[in-house]
């Protein structure tokens, strides 16, 4: 049976070779009729005509999707061809940036990128830096916000840095899990107020929202969020917002200072933006920048940013790269001290 | 109100319904993405058409996922695990419409207790939620990881094993709390951990695949044509367990309002409950209508239970009311306790589209059992192929990732051979969901008490936690016992 086999085989070699020659010549006729269209000008000139993704390094419903839908919304109306959101989340955001640094710069993977990719190659989870892009726009900074329970004995900021400083038991805070963007947050404000960023118990959290809850139900004694995120619970009455860390005080809170006016220089935001893989084709990206700056400048923009609580903050291609610069001078350093260098 | 009954309501609710319907039967899709594709709409329409389509298809996905749970043991959603067990057994009995129906009526009926109870007491429930801290989250974790050994009573010691694994499997991927990296062997994509739908997509459906190609069982039921259920026959098996249906339903909805635990704890929780207090527990898992009664009732209530803290606080349940949250914001709604002293208005409308949604949860869920119902009538091979394209899908759609695919296809495997030496792989699911909210308040627990172990055990709501846990295993045997010694004396 198997010698059968063998033999059979071996009659077939010449058919073999030749479908072989067959197949080759099919290859390569196919190549030159794809080759014609992926002429690299055409696909320029062509840009867009098939679906755009944005890829959100987060999970669906949550704030950053929230902005990543409506980019692509608005995207998709002035380019008219379809853009989705893909979520792919997990690894503090390590596997969605990777995934727009790895696509084909085509033009059609945009990436939303998020302040974690300022911090995740220090704190060793992954070698992205922002230079494995070609960043197109920010749209969104949110401040710190140092928020207690109404009811706590704390009444400002200064109050509250000098239980921290001085008391005897450590306080309890929480936001993110540990090494998380408001666990640095908080090391880098302690730090710029000259007191041991080890005065405080940093209890890990899933997040924002699991951090409020343990704050409301007094497991913890003071949170860092951003703003927004913190908003309805301050609005209630029910959270008192003591300082917030940024340059300038924020527009719906604007009776509560700066740690900066406080003389803690200090500052930490939470941004949103725009990038695409690196080396996408200058004409392409040329393109989208200037849908992305029209939909930036829209009133539909504003009033989506209003609506959602969160803060506007444009920056262009260069500026964004520049503000990316001084971010990863402003991480670094806090990372270390925080004892997460890896 | 009357605005809920203007066809440009009506009509959005409706398909939304009907979407709920398509995406809770499809394992590997699940509410919350039902919710997210849903979000973007509803920023078009009034505030009452947005909220009553995201209302409606968080209801309705919830229960179709208990229709491929039923008929071929794939649960549709997280949430409809428990269903595998009793009703997969019934409908291998050619009961599968009967106990399809049975859940339908029990979803309604718990939903409309859990929205009840959201609408009597939202303030005070969602009061005691923020009493659980740390200490308090690990003994419901440690709770619902004993009900491993529950549901496989009379084979604890292999259950248990199981659990274990999956507790051990829960541990892949990046550490919440030092960052550190375990066993991702510098994969990207492992760092997210095993996602658990498709290592449950992979132990139930592809496993069962593998089970029917091997020819010893014939699939979930061989036909759904045979036997005819109307829909008043059923009503009279639920008036038998009216106590049940409520008990369930009012624990879905503490579990429900409780942040970090969802509908899935909440059906597992009310699974546990009925087999302990039920006359005859064995019966558990052979296909008791008990045992498809109580998960169905507690995790449609534990939909409504979620929106308690969403509401009161503006803190969400649920990942779906996490997403509702942001909804409420764009329409201008601010929740908060302001909103039920300002906004009687937007809270009236947003529970009686709950309510009305139960209602019509009826004929859109039986259009989806009919529907469903109609693939009974296909070659054995042809549903076999189609539930692994499915799977195939429903694992890929999760996180839109390949990577998520070869777990499936690694648990299939290793599902085949767990069943194969009898080991159940039920509890296996509850360590993989449990096992890492166990860690996590464990872990941060001890750094909240600076590595003292007594908040664990003095805390008021902790004593009580393991009271529960000790009378769960201890109270029957104990009760026998003084039933006996009464006897003899």
């Amino acid at each position: 049976m198997l010698k059968l086999r063998v033999s059979d085989l071996r009659n077939c070699r010449p058919r073999l070779q030749i479908s072989r020659v067959l197949t080759v010549c099919c290859t390569l006729a196919g190549l030159a009729i794809l080759g014609c269209s992926t002429d690299p000008q055409a696909a320029i000139d062509n840009y867009p005509n098939k679906t755009i993704t944005i890829v959100c390094p987060w999970s669906a419903g949550g704030g950053t999707d929230q902005c990543s839908r409506f980019w692509a919304d608005q995207l998709h109306q002035r380019l008219e061809t379809p853009v989705v959101v893909m979520n792919r989340e997990g690894g503090s955001g390590a596997i969605g940036h990777s995934a727009v640094a790895r696509a084909r710069p085509d033009g059609y993977t945009l990436g939303a990128i998020t302040v974690e990719l300022s911090m995740m190659k220090q704190m060793g989870i992954s070698d992205l830096t922002f230079r494995d892009y070609d960043p197109l726009l920010q749209y969104n900074a949110d401040s710190a916000a140092l928020v207690v329970r109404s009811d706590a004995p704390w009444k400002t900021a200064e109050e509250f840095l000098e239980e921290v400083r001085t008391g005897d038991t450590p306080l309890k805070m929480s936001g993110t899990a540990s090494g998380g963007i408001w666990d640095l947050a908080r090391v880098g404000m302690l730090h710029a107020a000259g007191i041991d960023p080890d005065r405080v118990t940093w209890v890990p959290s899933k997040g924002s929202a699991p951090a409020r809850t343990q704050l409301l139900g007094g497991h913890i004694d003071a949170v860092v969020v951003s703003v927004p995120e913190a908003k309805p619970q301050i609005d209630a009455g029910e959270l008192r917002l003591l300082a917030v860390m940024d340059d300038e005080r924020h527009v719906d809170f604007p009776e509560v200072p700066t740690l900066k006016e406080l003389g803690i220089d200090w500052s930490a935001v939470g941004w949103r933006g725009l990038a695409l893989p690196k080396e996408t084709p200058p004409e392409i990206s040329a393109k989208l920048l200037a849908q992305a700056e029209e939909i930036a400048a829209s009133e539909e923009f504003l009033e989506f940013m209003k609506l959602n609580g969160f803060a506007v903050k444009v920056r262009g291609p260069e500026e964004f790269k520049e503000f990316l610069t001084e971010q990863e001078a402003l991480w670094t350093p806090v990372i270390e001290m925080a004892g997460y260098h890896k | 109100m009357s605005e809920l009954l203007q066809l440009s309501v009506l009509l959005p609710w409706i398909l939304a319904m009907l979407l709920g319907i398509f995406v809770g039967a499809t394992p590997g899709l699940t509410a919350t993405m039902a919710v997210a594709l849903i979000v973007p709409i509803s920023y078009h329409m009034s505030a009452t058409a947005g909220l009553a389509m995201i209302i409606g298809v968080s209801f309705t996905a919830i229960f179709a996922g208990d229709i491929p749970a039923t008929w071929l043991r794939i649960p549709g959603t997280p949430a409809s695990a428990a269903a595998t067990l009793d009703g997969f057994q019934l409908a291998r009995k050619r009961r599968g419409n009967f106990a399809l129906m049975i859940d339908l009526l029990c979803s309604s009926i718990g939903g409309i207790i859990g929205v009840a109870t959201l609408i009597v007491i939202a303030p005070q429930l969602a009061k005691f939620a923020l009493k659980f801290g740390d200490y308090e989250y690990f003994w419901l974790g440690v709770f619902g990881l004993s009900m491993s050994a529950m549901v496989t009573m009379g084979q604890t010691s292999k259950g248990l094993m199981a659990a274990v694994i999956g507790v051990l499997i829960s541990t892949v991927g990046q550490d919440v709390v030092s960052n550190a990296h375990r066993y991702t062997f510098d994969n990207i994509d492992a760092l997210a951990g095993l996602h658990f739908i498709p290592v449950m997509i992979g132990l139930f459906g592809v496993a069962e695949v593998l089970r029917n190609v091997q020819g010893e069982q014939t699939l979930g039921s061989s036909s759904g044509t045979g036997e005819r259920t109307s829909f008043l026959s059923t009503i009279p098996e639920i008036w038998k367990r009216k106590w049940l249906v409520v008990k369930s339903a009012l624990l879905g909805t503490i579990i429900g309002a409780l942040p970090g635990a969802g509908a899935d704890v909440a059906a597992w929780g009310a699974y546990g409950l009925a087999k302990t207090t039920s006359k005859d527990s064995e019966k558990f898992g052979t296909g008791a209508v008990d045992g498809v009664v109580a998960p169905t009732s507690a995790n449609n209530a534990a939909v409504a239970g979620a929106w308690i803290p969403a509401l009161v606080f503006g803190v969400p349940g649920d990942a779906v009311t996490a997403i509702v949250l942001g909804v409420l914001m764009v329409h201008g709604i601010r929740p908060g306790p302001m909103l039920f002293e300002e906004g009687g208005a937007q809270i009236q409308s947003i529970f009686s589209v709950a309510l009305i949604t139960q209602v019509l949860l009826i004929p859109c869920g039986w259009l989806g059992i009919r529907a469903f119902g109609l693939i009974q009538m296909l070659p054995r091979r042809v549903v076999l192929a189609a539930v692994l394209v499915f799977s195939t899908v429903g694992a890929y759609a999760i996180n839109n990732s390949m990577f998520d695919v070869g777990v499936m296809v690694a648990f299939g495997i290793v599902g085949f051979f767990l069943e194969a030496c009898l080991v159940p792989v039920v509890p296996l699911i509850l360590g993989l969901i449990l096992g890492p909210l166990v860690e996590e308040k464990l872990r941060a627990g001890l750094i909240a008490s600076s590595g003292d172990f007594t908040p664990f055990l003095t805390r008021p709501i902790c004593v009580c936690l393991i009271a529960l846990l000790v009378l769960a295993f201890a109270g029957k045997p104990a009760l026998r016992l003084l039933q006996r010694r009464k006897s003899e004396s």
